[in-house]
C-alpha cells in the first residue's frame, strides 16, 4: 500500500491506496468523492472524466500515484458554497441530461474544453466531448448548454 | 503479491530495472492502453515501470536532418506542435485521429508504437514518413527502422532489457505530400482499416510520381508498407487507372483478420477505397499548396 497526498478541488487530501491504484478508485473508494462515476473502466465512456492539471483525463486509466503534486478537479469542485456554477446551471436550463450518469463527465470535459478554447465552434465542442458517451437523450441539449456557456463568458 | 510501482527519475535507473527484471518490469508510458490491458487481466507484470519522470524522454526537437521526438510525447503535443505542423504535418493529422480528447491528452507516441495494437493510427503515418526508433539498454543503443520494428500481433522488436527512447523522422523530400485516412465505426475507435500515403513528385517529369509510399494499419497482424503496390507506380503518371491498379495491389498485400468490428473481406475491400481516397487527398494537397513542404 502507498500513502498518497492528492490536491483535489483545492484541498490537500491524504489517501491510502495500492501502489498501482487508479485515480478513479482513489477518488471514489479512498476519498468518497462519488460524483466521478465508474462506467466502462476501459476509457470509452468518459463517465469518470476529471481534470488533471487542467486537462480532461479518464480517471479509470490514470495511476493515482502519478497525480501527486498535480491539481485535480472533480465535479464536486465546480459548485461554490452550494451554488451551481454557470455551466451546471445551463445544463439544467437546456435539459442536457436524463438519467444523469454521464453528466459529471460531460461537465468536466466541457470545463476542460472551455479552458483551452473559450469560444469553441460546434465542431470543436463535438471534438472536445468525443471521449464522453450519453446513452439516454443524445447530445443536442449538452451542445446547446456549452454554446450558451461560451456566449455568457462566465 | 501486490504489484509494485517503480518511478525512476533517470534513464539509467529505468534501464537498470529492465536489466534486472526484464519482462517483469513493464514500462508504462501514458497508460491509456496498458491500464485497460491490466484491468482486463490480459497482462500481469510484477512491476510497473513508470517513465513519466524521465526528462529526456520528453520533448520534440527539429534538427537539420529531421525531427526527433521523445517517447513520452503525447498525441496532444504532436497535434498542437508548430514544428510537427511545418515539418511533418502528416504525423499531426494522424495524432488528431487517435482515440478521444482524454486519450490524446495522456497517450504517447512511444506507448502507441510499443503496444502495437492493430488499427492504431500513428504506425501507418510513421511508416510512410520512413521513421525509425531508438531502443536503449544499459549496454547499447540501437536504431531500428519502423518496418523492422513491428514483429507480430502486439509484438515489437523491443527486447526485455530495452526501452524505446525516441522516434526519429528524416526530413521529407521537396514537394512530398501526405494523407492519412481512417475508417472506423465511430471516430474514437481503432481503425478497421487505416491508410497513410506519401506522394513524392518526380523532379524531372512534372506529372509523374517519383515515389509513392503506402502504409496500412488494421489489416494484418502488423502495420506494414505495401511494397508491391509502391513499386508498381513509381516513375509513372498517376491517372485514374494507375490509382485503381495500385489500390488493387495494396489490398492483395493485406492479411486482414475478421473480428466483431469487420470481416476480413470487408477490410480488404476498404483498403481499395481508402488507398484511392488517400492518394486523391495527397494530390489535392499538392495542388493546393503548390511546391513546398509536405
Amino acid at each position: 500500500m502507498a500513502k498518497l497526498k492528492l490536491e483535489v478541488n483545492g484541498e490537500s487530501l491524504g489517501v491510502e491506496a495500492a501502489e498501482t491504484a487508479l485515480l478513479l478508485d482513489a477518488l471514489r473508494e479512498g476519498l468518497g468523492l462519488t460524483g466521478t462515476k465508474r462506467g466502462c473502466e476501459t476509457s470509452h465512456c468518459g463517465a469518470c472524466t476529471v481534470l488533471l492539471g487542467g486537462v480532461a483525463v479518464h480517471s479509470c486509466v490514470v495511476l493515482a500515484a502519478r497525480c501527486e503534486g498535480k491539481e485535480i478537479t472533480t465535479v464536486e469542485g465546480l459548485s461554490r458554497d452550494g451554488e451551481l456554477n454557470e455551466l451546471q446551471r445551463l445544463f439544467l436550463k437546456h435539459g442536457a441530461l436524463q438519467c444523469g450518469y454521464c453528466t459529471p463527465g460531460m461537465l468536466m470535459a466541457a470545463t476542460a474544453l472551455l479552458r483551452r478554447n473559450p469560444k469553441p465552434s460546434l465542431e470543436e465542442i463535438k471534438v472536445g466531448l468525443d471521449g464522453n458517451l450519453c446513452r439516454c437523450t443524445g447530445y443536442t441539449g449538452i451542445f446547446e448548454a456549452i454554446q450558451a456557456c461560451a456566449l455568457s463568458g462566465k | 503479491m501486490e504489484r509494485k510501482l517503480v518511478r525512476p527519475h533517470s534513464m539509467d535507473e529505468a534501464l537498470s530495472q529492465r536489466e534486472q527484471h526484464g519482462m517483469d518490469a513493464l514500462p508504462i508510458a501514458g497508460g491509456q492502453s496498458l491500464l485497460v490491458m491490466l484491468r482486463n487481466k490480459l497482462i500481469d507484470p510484477k512491476i510497473l515501470l513508470d517513465l513519466e519522470s524521465i526528462g529526456e524522454l520528453r520533448g520534440l526537437q527539429r534538427q537539420s536532418s529531421g525531427v526527433s521526438i521523445g517517447a513520452m510525447t503525447t498525441f496532444f503535443d504532436l497535434l498542437s506542435s508548430t514544428d510537427v505542423q511545418s515539418a511533418v504535418p502528416l504525423l499531426g493529422q494522424a495524432a488528431a485521429k487517435v482515440g478521444s480528447t482524454a486519450i490524446r491528452n495522456l497517450g504517447t507516441i512511444g506507448g502507441n508504437l510499443c503496444h502495437n495494437e492493430p488499427g492504431a493510427d500513428l504506425p501507418p503515418a510513421l511508416l510512410v514518413l520512413n521513421a525509425s526508433v531508438e531502443l536503449r539498454s544499459r549496454k547499447a543503443t540501437r536504431k531500428v527502422t519502423l518496418t523492422e520494428f513491428f514483429r507480430g500481433f502486439f509484438e515489437t522488436a523491443v527486447a526485455p532489457e530495452e526501452i524505446l527512447s525516441r522516434v526519429e523522422i528524416p526530413i521529407l523530400p521537396q514537394g512530398a505530400r501526405g494523407a492519412y485516412i481512417k475508417h472506423a465505426i465511430s471516430p474514437e475507435d481503432l481503425a478497421i482499416a487505416g491508410v497513410a500515403v506519401m506522394l513524392v513528385p518526380d523532379e524531372n517529369k512534372a506529372d509523374a510520381v517519383g515515389e509513392l509510399r503506402i502504409g496500412l494499419g488494421g489489416v494484418a497482424p502488423v502495420p506494414f508498407r505495401a511494397a508491391k503496390a509502391e513499386a508498381a507506380v513509381n516513375g509513372k503518371v498517376l491517372n485514374d487507372d494507375a490509382i485503381r491498379a495500385v489500390a488493387e495491389i495494396a489490398a492483395s498485400e493485406a492479411e486482414p483478420m475478421s473480428d466483431p468490428h469487420a470481416s476480413a473481406d470487408y477490410r480488404r475491400k476498404m483498403i481499395k477505397v481508402l488507398v484511392r481516397r488517400a492518394i486523391a487527398a495527397a494530390m489535392e494537397r499538392a495542388e493546393r499548396n503548390g511546391h513546398g513542404k509536405a
